[in-house]
């Protein structure tokens, strides 16, 4: 196991050195400087602004010197947010966004696993039809409709939510659920067809004839030798909820670290876009990590080596 | 609702809670007040500012915290002209060379200190210090050495000719008389700093324990991406604000701004967090406000190239455009503009400028070798991706083929790759702004000098520049109207570098339980004078 570990670390350490490079490469091909704007700064202004982040030496020198700094755990100063360190900006914005993400989750895997078992259980009845028209609704609508519905209804109509803001416990109610529906109809699906499959297999036969009541059989038997395609879907599912959506960040003006991914791209903000992508690169490896290892509980027929 | 739960439901286990989920539906129970309370104000600021350093700071959000932590020497009257706030009186001396500004004595920061002509000085050559890479620092540009100081040429920043000659007096030397340079001193970017308090916190002095400031309000909070709050300051010498709290919240989707003002949960909006469809709704509605900005919008010309490289050609496109189709596509209020310089500044003269005149742009296009059109080159109209750019872009396309008989082909950009383009090979036809830093005309019209980098079109005129030179110079308002008047001729009239389009307006909506919100033409919010409306007088 320890072996298994080190090996994979190992690998998550070159997964994240890749990442750094690309991402460093492609932000300086990429058209359009960090302080280029509306009104064109005198070149010696320009000058002024290079020098002091290091923008006028050679590609080589500045990938060098980040990689440095990375290392010692200095993601940069943002340029954007010139009072503030990349750090600064993550560690101000990622709790939001994992706690978020894991409401949504948690909501997300709460609600799908009735509804798939319900389906599963009464295939092609009402139930089944029923859980099978929310899943394709909760796939189908994008989180800024969804959201701005929520909002109509819940907010503006009934008055029962904030519409916005992060704080209070009510405010977390509209997002989670925006944030959570995807993925929920993604583990509805997945759970009910491989649910319906395992259905179908001689041990659950052998199971029914043996004469163990439904409920037994479902959750007993069923359920956990279904849990496979889940448990695979749940770790880079766990990485995108916790480092936070930039759409339901965006909607519910909520400060995580999801509105980055896009608002860093178009500032060019170098340090900042660099530093939330290695930070949700080191999640999904993590969190890929620990599905893995989940794997021989759910099913001790699989080793970790 | 899977076996279990049924079976929970049937056995009476989950019925109280379904009873109690019923009745927290149907009681439409709010948990929040509507009302509020009128010792708070809330306002959005759309996005996080991304600096409170106001040698940094660069943008809107930054600029309208600041403005309610800070005053500097002047400020703006009702009609945007200089008058002395922190300090008392100036004199212009030397023909306008020289400009001495005497400070008041009752004036403090929030810890206690005397403000003094020495932070004036310190920060002003901080904003110029190379190190300090200001974007703005160009500004004070006029000053004697101040270039110099920037560019690294002069090492001794005692030189610049910046100098506090008392703790009362503060003088300022510059290369040549600029009558705009009081304007100047109304910019966020000039007002004092403490030097004690920024050596000793780094980059870290802005922060709420750490800034000191001596405006109406002071910062007590900034939570980062979420929100900002401003307790009204009980030593501000124009008095205490008679707001207690001011909650900057940072929205940035429109629809949900609005519904939070909809909600009674902010209680002022600017442009920039109401959607543009809602706009003609919320103007039939109370607090609703049209302001009128210091921004015109443009489209430019390439001029060095086939076939705008021919003045008649220009003329014939900027005669072909309907400019009062423009506010009813962008539901703003735009004022359409044929003139460069906009109201409210000094030298707007709507007299200027092409007008739309069909059959005089078909006459011109005819001459310049394209008879309804015919021959013309493909060419390509750029702007920058936004949606209002967009509906101006297809309005504009839909006008020249309709009124010359040239097809021209839309593309649009990122606003950062669009930038590029328009400095390293610009589009035959772009789209461009401008916002004043200050109230002046040198202000918009020098961004189309020969040597100016905001000239994207890489149109020259020795004539327009020498009258720019001449007007930045000249003391003289009548004579400065009549330069900046023939320049505009030539700039929009007889050489076409550029068609203007439109002023903008911005729409704001302010609670009607509170008044005495002013927002200037510069997007500035000022909150110092905001108070609930039974409250007859300030404190």
């Amino acid at each position: 196991m320890i072996r298994f570990l080190a090996k994979r670390l190992l690998h998550g350490l070159a997964v994240l050195w890749v990442v750094v490079t690309l991402t460093f490469v492609l932000l300086r091909i990429l058209p359009g400087g960090p302080f280029d704007s509306e009104r064109r700064l005198p070149p010696e202004i320009m000058a002024n602004i290079q020098a002091k982040y290091h923008l006028d030496e050679p590609w080589l020198k500045q990938y060098a010197r980040y990689l440095a700094g990375v290392a010692q755990g200095d993601l940069g100063p943002s340029y954007k947010y010139i009072d503030r360190t990349v750090s600064d900006i993550i560690k101000d914005t990622l709790p939001t966004s994992t706690l978020l993400g894991v409401l949504a989750l948690v909501f997300a895997v709460v609600l799908a696993f009735p509804l798939a078992v319900a389906a599963a259980a009464y295939h092609n009845r009402w139930a089944d039809r029923g859980c099978v028209f929310l899943a394709t609704l909760g796939i189908s609508l994008p989180h800024f409709l969804l959201g701005a519905a929520l909002i109509w209804v819940f907010s503006l109509k009934l008055g029962w939510f904030q519409a916005a803001r992060w704080g209070s416990p009510d405010s977390a109610v509209l997002p989670t659920i925006t944030l959570g529906a995807m993925p929920c109809a993604y583990f509805t699906y997945l759970l009910r067809s491989s649910l319906l499959e395992t259905l179908g297999e001689d041990f659950i036969r052998t199971a029914r004839a043996k004469g163990l009541k439904e409920p037994f059989v479902l959750f007993k038997h069923a359920v956990r030798n279904s849990l496979i395609p889940v448990l695979t879907l749940l770790g880079p599912l766990f990485a995108t909820l916790v480092a936070g959506s930039f759409v339901v960040e965006y909607v519910f003006a909520i400060p995580g670290m999801g509105r980055f991914f896009i608002s860093a791209v178009t500032d060019r903000d170098y340090p900042l876009i660099t530093g939330v992508t290695l930070v949700y690169t080191a999640i999904l490896v993590c969190a890929n990590l620990l599905v893995d290892m989940c794997y021989s509980l759910v099913d001790p027929r699989i080793r970790v080596r | 609702m899977n076996l279990t739960l049924v079976f929970l439901f049937r056995k009476g286990r989950l019925r109280p809670v379904f009873a109690l989920l019923i009745l927290l539906i149907f009681s439409g129970c709010n948990p929040f007040s509507r009302g509020g309370d009128d010792k708070v104000f809330r306002v959005n600021l759309s996005t996080e500012p991304p600096s409170l350093d106001w040698s940094l700071a660069t943008d809107h959000a930054s600029f309208n915290v600041i403005a309610n932590l800070m005053v500097g020497l002047a400020d703006f009257d009702k009609s945007l002209k200089p008058v002395p706030i922190v300090a008392k009186s100036w004199n212009v001396l030397e023909r306008g060379r020289r400009i001495v500004f005497h400070l008041r004595d009752d004036l403090t920061w929030s810890d206690g200190k005397k403000v003094t002509a020495e932070d004036f000085e310190y920060s002003w050559k901080r904003l110029l210090d190379p190190k300090t890479a200001s974007q703005y620092a160009y500004i004070l540009f006029d000053i004697v050495n101040a270039e110099e100081f920037n560019q690294g040429k002069l090492a001794d920043a005692d030189q610049v000719g910046v100098k506090a000659t008392d703790e009362r007096t503060l003088e300022v030397r510059l290369k040549h008389p600029a009558p705009y340079f009081l304007s100047i001193a109304t910019f966020e970017v000039t007002y004092p700093q403490r030097r004690d308090v920024i050596e000793k916190h780094g980059t870290k002095w802005t922060d709420p324990e750490n800034i000191v400031t001596n405006g109406p309000f002071l910062l007590a909070s900034w939570k980062h991406e979420n929100e900002i709050q401003l307790k009204a300051n009980p030593n501000f010498f124009l008095g205490k604000p008679a707001i207690e709290t001011v909650e900057m919240y940072m929205i940035t989707e429109k629809t949900t701004s609005l519904a939070l003002y909809e909600q009674g949960k902010l209680d002022f909006l600017d442009n920039y967090s109401i959607p543009t469809l809602e706009k003609p709704r919320l103007s039939k509605g109370p607090g609703f406000r049209r302001v009128p900005q210091l921004r015109g919008e443009y489209y430019g010309f390439a001029v060095d190239r086939k076939p705008f490289d021919d003045v008649r050609v220009r003329k014939a496109f900027a005669m072909a455009i309907d400019r009062s189709v423009f506010p009813r596509i962008l539901h703003g209020g735009e004022q359409p503009a044929t003139s460069w310089i906009p109201p409210g500044m000094l030298a707007h003269n709507p007299k200027i400028g092409l007008t739309y005149n069909p059959p005089e742009a078909r006459r011109l296009l005819r001459e310049a070798g394209y008879p309804e059109g015919k021959g013309f080159p493909r060419v390509t109209v750029s702007y920058n991706t936004l949606e209002h750019h967009k509906l101006v872009a297809e309005a504009i396309q839909g006008m020249w083929q309709r009124n010359l008989g040239v097809v021209v082909q839309l593309e649009n950009q990122d606003w950062k790759v669009y930038l590029k383009k328009l400095e390293t090979d610009p589009p035959p036809v772009f789209r461009s702004g401008w916002g004043a830093d200050y109230p002046d005309p040198d202000n918009f019209m020098k961004l189309f000098t020969s040597l100016s980098g905001n000239n994207h079109g890489r149109w020259k005129s020795p004539r327009y520049d020498e009258l720019l030179e001449e007007a930045a110079r000249e003391m003289s308002e009548k004579k400065r109207i009549r330069l900046y008047d023939e320049a505009q001729k030539i700039l929009c009239e007889t050489e076409v570098a550029i068609m203007p389009l439109f002023v903008v307006v911005e729409s704001t909506v302010l609670n009607p339980r509170f008044t005495g919100l002013e927002y200037n033409s510069m997007s500035r919010m000022v909150l110092r004078h905001v108070r609930p409306k039974k409250v007859s007088s300030e404190k």
